[in-house]
């Protein structure tokens, strides 16, 4: 639920001053996250012939169930979570001369977000007599900017033209307790709590001053020039260090305004254009710079215990980007559309670098590391029917190849997990995977082999070495969680009759080159080491009677084939999904005359209707909440699958 | 008109140019700048404090240490069947490999300590007069802690007394004692030898005794340290000097073994009988012990751990050790670990009775008492009867140490002193030693830090 209220007024001939609300109030639903044993997507792993509820109608939980049953957090839990967001803006604007306006606005952002959960004592959390969170957390954004602006023409030379401060101030407030002990579930408020297990309160703030600085101008609208410059202080960095200079070019040309071309019958628009520019990224925590010391506590005393190692040094992770693009027009622009190739250089990556453990500390954040992104893009759009029928077609294709230049000296960061296999890796993507080679199942005995690969990793004649061993298999990349070919194709129909119009569209989206890590399969494909439910295709497991199978053999609590590092279970996540499905009718004026509307539309919308995929798990698109970093994508654990949306609705104008 | 527009662009303007910058100098709540840290006697009491909150973290003293020991020496006694891919390498030993996280975390957490030892030192003459030899003392105490588990776990050969192996160069652990402000190169301080660990350790729990107070609340004590002295030496097979340190704690009179063996565990308060003890609470954090052993009912995961036949048929008829464990319905648990925010044991008086029987048997003396009447108290607590056995040879005495300590965090430490093999492996196996972990080896690039043997 939102409302919005915009006030403008001309105060003076030289002055507008303005004010903007806007509130909004949201209600959210959420689900466990993908890690714990409470998510929904976990029942997958009971037995199917587990009963679900005594005879007392309460639902069974651990032994009963092989895990602890997840529809009883949907049973015997309360969970309501709000946010709350309040914008107000002011602006003044002064007419100095001619052309040159001065604008200074005054912007305020107050979000804040309610949490209340309980869980009863039949939860798993819940066993200590339930269990009741209460979080709040309120982030307060403040922002003022100073612009001047000018416009102006020069014979046929337009020029606009800007320059000014801005200051971001945000301070994050957050208070959180959690209690255990209620006399009964009905009891919801942690008032109720017999004995308060934590109580936290914390406070944050960071700031940013910023000095920008742009010029465009174009000659005869023909060729358009930008010259940008901006200064970025943020206090999360090093006082040496705080500032960083971030430049932009760009140059245009519109070939189609010279005489050669005005008046061209196929040719109607044709831009090429080239541009560069520098970006900064400062997200990284608020006091990453300072060394200090923090609190732990012991027997109810708290205690300081070293924090953060400083560096003064900290400054901005940058990104070089030059990108060379062409806007192209035909027939009148019936066929019109980009092309983009573009290459991107990020360096001074801010990252936590891992340092020797014997100091005590286990990383240190640093401007280490640079990725290089290079790719091109494609967008056309096309009318193809004009009349009583209307027909758009629009294609979107991009293609991106995303690597790894540099790793502060090193080859590979490899956080060493045993579950999740992505690394940095020089040459590679970011997060490639770096696992051991499945090579199938030994026909004589069902031991899953492994490919020894490195250096000793074929024999005298050349043939492929293999292991039963998961210890002698050497990690070789295995495939990259990032799609390189990104593409979506969009028809719209328009088609009216007696007034009545009826439009009807639909766009399929997909990706393609990427795999997906489907680490929950440890526990669903496990040949026989764990206790839970089990995939289909592990009916085709080596038996004496099925000796020649991708399948090894099960073997009650013994890994056969079931580390987790290895490419059994990473499978193409290549996709093509319908995406959106939309049929309204718009009613015809006439009837609507009566009532005073101008405009009604009526309108079905579907999402994620079909997915078109050989990607076996549940949804190609979606990476586990609790893994998903810089690092770790493109992994799969219990992740819940998009749904399937159909909205209904009605536009109105009056 | 103008007025009005010349006063508001000069009040614009003197908001604008004013000094804004100040803002991007921003200071945090939750921690505080390290300088201000060690400037005071009681900041440093509070960094102290901050050093006994991270012994007791999940993966030092709160579980994970004696876990570990007991996992790597536990075949044919228990069995590892939970759902964490680490411990079951630790467990299966055969899977175990360098990029194992459980010895990654406690490898970081033991030099966290050190480190945060390393400071209270440096800064110990800020400490008033009056506390100074007492917080010097706690420091040590908790530093040679570290370095002691760290030999025992991630050494490449057990300490073998006379073994040339003791002083191969770079088969210990790291020695550091000096506290850390800047990362550099410095860093990178190559392992020590295992003689060289030990003779730290020594040094450490000499001055921590002669230091500390008798009684110290939940803190370290005289007593704490002359028992770990007690400990180390047995495990250095230095029986003399073993027997007298657990003799003189025992001597001390200020510990009492608890008459029933149930009440020794699950305790929210020490007992008469604990010399060192971690203390959990609700604020801090639960016991890794209740996790890794016990079952939901009383907050552990799902009874990772189950015990054989093998460890249960050792104990005698009416042992209350034996009634101790429990069944349910799915396998034998231990019941030592049931108590969720409950004390964990590190050092209690029965393990100075065990040391001062076993030395006195080996070295055919009573000093304090004879090792049957030692045996026979145990026995005694146990309910067993007052006079158990009519006579007693070492093997005996190492029975009743193994049903006495069962499942505290011993097991792999004895098995490596009495050369004993864990199922089909040798003592000094590769395999019973934890890897230096990897992302260790990595950070220390371009410099080279020596591997186990076994990785």
């Amino acid at each position: 639920m939102s409302g919005r209220l915009n006030l403008d007024s001309k105060a003076r001939e030289w002055l507008d001053l303005g004010l903007n609300f806007s509130t909004s109030v949201t209600d959210l639903k959420q689900i466990n996250a993908d890690n714990a044993f409470a998510n929904p997507l976990q029942l997958v792993a009971l037995a199917p012939i587990t009963p679900v509820r005594d005879t007392n109608g309460i639902l069974y939980d651990r032994p009963t169930t092989t895990y602890y049953n997840t529809l009883r957090h949907v049973e015997y839990s309360h969970r309501k979570m709000n946010e709350y967001r309040n914008i107000a803006n002011g602006y003044m604007n002064i007419k100095l001369y001619e052309g040159l306006q001065w604008r200074n606005e005054l912007g305020y952002d107050l979000y804040t977000l309610k949490e209340n959960q309980k869980l009863g004592e039949l939860t798993n959390d819940g066993q200590n007599g339930g269990f009741g969170m209460s979080n709040y957390g309120q982030t307060q954004n403040f922002v003022t900017k100073s612009l001047l602006n000018y416009n102006g023409k020069f014979n046929e030379i337009s020029i606009a033209a800007v320059a000014g401060t801005e200051l971001q101030y945000v301070t994050i407030d957050r208070t959180w307790v959690t209690g255990e002990r209620f006399p009964m579930d009905a009891f919801i408020t942690l008032n109720s709590a017999g004995s308060i297990t934590e109580g936290k309160q914390t406070v944050e703030k960071y700031a940013m001053l910023s000095y920008i600085g742009r010029v465009n101008a174009d000659y005869q609208e023909k060729l358009l020039l930008s010259i940008s410059g901006r200064i970025d202080g943020s206090s999360r960095f090093g006082k040496n260090n705080r500032y960083g200079f971030f430049p932009a070019a760009s140059l245009g040309y519109v070939l189609t305004k010279e005489e050669g071309l005005k008046d061209n019958p196929v040719i109607s628009f044709l831009k090429p254009r080239v541009s560069y520019g520098k970006t900064g990224n400062a997200e990284i925590g608020n006091y990453e710079h300072l060394g200090t010391f923090g609190v732990a506590t012991y027997n109810n005393n708290a205690g300081l215990i070293p924090y953060n190692i400083s560096n003064p040094d900290l400054s901005w992770e940058t990104t070089d980007q030059i990108n060379a693009g062409l806007d192209y027009g035909f027939l009148n622009n019936r066929i019109n559309g980009e092309i983009d190739y573009y290459v991107k250089k990020t360096k001074d990556l801010l990252w936590r670098v891992p340092v020797p453990g014997v100091s005590g500390h286990s990383t240190m954040m640093k401007n280490v590391a640079s990725v290089e992104n290079k790719g091109f893009e494609f967008i056309i759009n096309t009318i193809n029917l004009t009349g009583l029928i209307k027909w758009n077609t629009t294609i979107n294709f991009s293609y991106n190849k995303n690597k790894v230049t540099d790793l502060a000296g090193a080859e590979i960061y490899d956080p060493g997990s045993s579950r999740f296999m992505n690394v940095f890796m020089v040459g590679q993507p970011m997060g490639v995977f770096y696992g051991a080679e499945f090579a199938g199942v030994d026909p004589t005995n069902g031991d899953a082999l492994w490919y020894v690969n490195g250096p000793n990793g074929v024999d005298s004649l050349g043939n492929r070495l293999t292991t039963n061993q998961f210890d002698q298999a050497n990690f070789v990349v295995l495939g990259s969680p990032m799609p390189d070919k990104i593409f979506s194709i969009t028809n719209s129909f328009e088609f009216t009759i007696n007034g009545t119009t009826i439009d009807f569209s639909f766009m399929f989206q997909g990706v393609h080159g990427n795999k997906i890590h489907l680490a929950g399969d440890s526990y669903m494909a496990a040949s026989g080491e764990w206790f839970d439910n089990q995939l289909r295709s592990q009916l085709d497991s080596w038996r004496p009677d099925n000796p020649n199978t991708n399948v090894p053999q099960a073997r009650l609590f013994y890994a056969n084939g079931t580390e987790g590092r290895n490419s059994r279970y990473l499978e193409d996540g290549s996709y093509i999904k319908l995406r959106n499905v939309t049929f309204g009718i718009t009613l015809p004026k006439s009837l609507l005359s009566q009532a005073k509307i101008d405009r009604m539309r009526l309108f079905v919308t579907g999402q994620n209707l079909l997915t078109f995929t050989k990607y076996t798990g549940w949804d190609p698109e979606v990476s586990s909440d609790f893994v998903v970093s810089n690092l770790r994508s493109g992994v799969e654990f219990y992740s819940a699958p998009q749904p399937r949306t159909v909205i209904f609705g009605i536009n109105l104008s009056f | 008109m103008k007025t009005l527009k010349y006063i508001l662009l000069t009040t614009i303007a003197v908001f604008t140019l004013a000094s804004c910058d100040q803002y991007l100098d921003q200071d945090p709540y939750q921690e505080i700048l390290e300088e201000r840290a060690l400037n005071s006697d009681r900041g440093v009491k509070m960094v102290l404090l901050g050093a006994y909150s991270t012994m007791n973290d999940q993966n030092f003293y709160g579980g994970l240490v004696q876990t570990m020991s007991e996992l790597l020496a536990g075949d044919g006694e228990i069995q590892f069947v939970g759902t964490y891919n680490g411990l079951r390498q630790i467990f299966a030993k055969s899977t175990l490999i360098s990029s194992n996280e459980n010895a990654r975390a406690t490898w970081l957490k033991a030099y966290e300590l050190i480190n945060i030892c390393n400071n209270v030192l440096s800064a110990v003459d800020i400490v008033l007069p009056a506390d100074r030899g007492r917080v010097e003392g706690e420091a040590r105490f908790l530093r040679a802690a570290a370095y002691f588990e760290l030999i025992r776990l991630y050494g490449n050969r057990p300490y073998i007394a006379g073994n040339t192996s003791n002083n191969e160069p770079e088969w210990g652990v790291p020695l550091v004692l000096t506290p850390t402000r800047i990362i550099s190169d410095a860093n990178k301080v190559p392992r020590a030898t295992i003689q060289e660990v030990y003779d730290q350790i020594i040094v450490d729990l000499k001055e921590a005794a002669a230091k500390l107070p008798s009684t110290n609340g939940y803190f370290a004590t005289k007593g704490a340290a002359q028992a770990m002295l007690a400990r180390v030496y047995l495990q250095m097979q230095d029986y003399p000097n073993a027997r007298d340190y657990a003799d003189t704690v025992i001597q001390s009179n200020k510990y009492s073994l608890v008459p029933v063996y149930a009440n020794v565990f699950n305790q929210n308060e020490k007992t008469t009988e604990d010399i060192f003890v971690n203390k959990f609470t609700t604020q801090t954090r639960f016991s890794a012990m209740t996790e890794y052993w016990s079952i939901p009912d009383y907050g552990g995961r799902d009874g990772d751990i189950d015990i054989l036949n093998g460890h249960l048929n050792l104990y005698p008829a009416g042992d209350a050790r034996r009634a101790l464990f429990f069944h349910d319905n799915i396998a034998w648990r231990s019941g030592k670990w049931n108590n969720q925010y409950g004390t964990v044991v590190t050092i209690r008086l029965a393990e100075m009775y065990l040391i001062r029987a076993e030395c006195n048997q080996r070295l055919g003396t009573s000093v304090g008492d004879t090792p049957l009447n030692d045996i026979n108290r145990l026995c005694a607590r146990a309910g067993l009867g007052d006079t158990f056995y009519a006579t007693i040879t070492l093997d005996d005495i190492l029975l009743q140490r193994r049903l006495e300590l069962a499942h505290e965090g011993h097991k792999l430490h004895d098995i490596k002193r009495l050369q004993l093999p864990v199922g089909p492996r040798p003592y000094d196996h590769p395999k019973l030693t934890l890897p230096i972990p990897e992302r260790e080896i990595q950070a220390y690039l371009p410099v080279i830090l020596k591997q186990n043997d076994g990785y």
